[in-house]
């Protein structure tokens, strides 16, 4: 079965759907929607690599990995952002500033990358390990803040919305953290000696993954229906 | 009721409470008057009387029982309700003579009140008069007028009615009183024959200091009454604001859960005083919040709600 294939197909639609999200609601959607519709990005890329002959170059790579962790960090600002909402009912700034702030964080990205050495295989290893890092704690951190946000807005329409998002975190920990665990004992090139750990991670990582995905579509399309 | 006819009149229906009343009396003693002052109020009458200037009567005399004050106490009394508003002054021109015959039988006795003229036998009454040589006046009175028939010993001494400035000798319109229908007569007995010099009240009492205490009183009273009056205004308007709050923060709980009611807590403090402009406010912010946590036609539901239940408390 070709994992990645489907992944991106699964991350294409929700990349979509969640962007498209972005576009007709509130500032501190902008920022939730804009955050999963860059995990698009940064699966797209990896996977373009063989098909594209600029995709293999390591700066691509690099700010493919880079950009992952941008979206775990800006989806996690549009939770934080919901949960002082959820709290002190105040709300301020523009969707502009979403746009343009992300924009200008992988702008300045970019630049790093380009104004440095070229990556090779070890900083890329080491990009990769602080992307998967990120993307785990600020997993775990976003399950207790949406729990938090779930009890401040209970009996209101979007609640169960919020339901939704807590299993999109658990999947994406699942799909991340085995990922991780995977290069922290470097177990793909141990997958000899310890075969089981390492099939059962890879299976779970992929799982997670488009998991993930459907449930990031199928959250989105569902917040828009409630949100109707 | 002080029944006296009117006499010559100086001024009338004017209103004291608009007048610096003891510089008005003033005024009077130094143009030497003679005559008297009327005081018609919501809760009595006061009468003053001047002798050439010299105030020698001060009398009020409380509707409710006829109970009277004199003096100074019959000057706060005036002050107070021609400051209190409602009251006109007559002022009439009378003679010296006339003059202590009203401060005479004002301070008498009554001896007869009230009595149906019909029912009274005249010659009887002046007959006794004569025997017992008494002083003082027959009061003969309809609801329009007012007859005085003086008496001093025994004898009849002349007539006083409206119009009249001194005690006539003839009795013409006086005796037209006493043909009017449901004509009464009141016997009243004089204290002194109206003879000898009455006391100057200008001199024995500070008018000035009662018109002040007075003034002060009637300010304090109207002040305590304003702060009542707002008291009550601001109560009013606060029991509206408490059921107002509690409309909007039931259909925001019914539409959007319990986060609308603290939305609604929130806005609503920004939004007073009640008002179309400031509750226009009010949607717009609900509204841009509440997209937050439910759909735009929920909210657009919710507020047409609030609109609809608002209608009645902003009439």
């Amino acid at each position: 079965m070709n994992w990645e294939l489907l992944q991106v197909a699964f991350w294409l639609i929700a990349g979509i759907v969640s962007f498209y999200f972005s576009l007709g609601t509130a500032r501190v959607w902008t920022s939730i929607a804009v955050g999963f519709f860059l995990i698009l990005v940064g699966e797209v890329i990896p996977r373009a690599m063989p098909f594209l002959p600029w995709a293999d170059l390591p700066q691509v790579e690099a700010m493919g990995l880079i950009i992952g962790t941008i979206s775990i960090m800006v989806m996690t600002h549009g939770f934080q952002e919901y949960y002082v909402f959820s709290k002190t009912l105040e709300i301020e700034g523009k969707k502009s500033t979403v746009y343009l702030g992300t924009l200008a964080v992988i702008a300045a990205s970019l630049v790093f990358i380009l104004i440095n050495p070229l990556p090779d295989s070890a900083t890329l290893e080491l990009i990769k390990i602080v992307s998967l890092t990120n993307w785990v704690f600020l997993s775990l951190i976003n399950i207790d803040m949406i729990r938090k946000i779930f009890i401040n807005i209970k009996d209101s329409p979007i609640s169960k919305g919020f339901l939704a998002f807590i299993a999109i975190f658990v999947f994406i920990f699942l799909w991340k953290g085995a990922a991780l665990y995977i290069r922290i004992y470097e177990l793909d090139t141990l997958r000899e000696t310890y075969p089981f750990r390492y099939n059962l991670s890879f299976m779970v990582s992929h799982a997670g993954n488009i998991l993930a995905s459907l449930s990031v579509g199928g959250t989105f399309l569902y917040l828009a229906r409630l949100l109707r | 009721m002080i029944l006296l006819p009117r006499g010559n009149p100086v001024k009338e229906k004017i209103d004291p409470g608009k007048i610096n009343l003891p510089e008005a009396l003033r005024k009077l003693q130094s143009g030497t008057f003679t005559g008297y002052l009327r005081f018609e109020t919501k809760t009595g009458t006061g009468v003053v009387i001047f002798e050439a200037g010299s105030l020698i009567s001060a009398l009020f005399e409380w509707a409710r029982d006829g109970e009277r004050l004199v003096n100074e106490a019959a000057f706060e009394r005036i002050f107070e309700q021609s400051l209190a508003g409602g009251a006109t002054l007559d002022i009439y021109r009378l003679s010296t003579e006339l003059a202590r015959s009203i401060h005479a039988l004002l301070h008498g006795e009554v001896l007869y009140k009230g009595q149906d003229l019909k029912l009274i036998d005249i010659k009887a009454l002046l007959a006794k008069l004569k025997e017992d040589q008494m002083s003082g006046c027959l009061r003969i009175y309809t609801k329009e007028h007012v007859a005085l028939i003086f008496y001093r010993d025994g004898n009849p001494l002349g007539f006083f009615h409206d119009g009249s400035t001194d005690i006539e000798t003839t009795a013409g319109h006086s005796m037209s009183v006493a043909r009017e229908p449901g004509a009464k007569i009141d016997v009243l007995l004089a204290t002194n024959n109206g003879e000898g010099g009455a006391v100057n009240l200008l001199q024995t009492i500070d008018l000035l200091s009662v018109w002040q205490k007075i003034q002060d009183g009637v300010v304090r009273q109207r002040r305590t009454l304003v702060e009542e009056a707002n008291r009550s205004k601001e109560a009013v308007e606060k029991d509206r604001q408490q059921k107002v709050l509690a409309l909007l923060r039931g259909t925001a709980e019914k539409h959007i859960g319990k986060i609308g009611i603290s939305l609604v807590d929130k806005e609503f403090d920004k939004t007073l005083p009640l008002g179309a402009d400031t509750l226009s406010g009010f949607y717009d912010r609900l509204t841009k919040a509440a997209k937050l946590v439910a759909g735009p036609s929920t909210v657009k539901t919710m507020v047409e709600e609030m609109q609809k239940g608002l209608g009645a408390f902003l009439k």
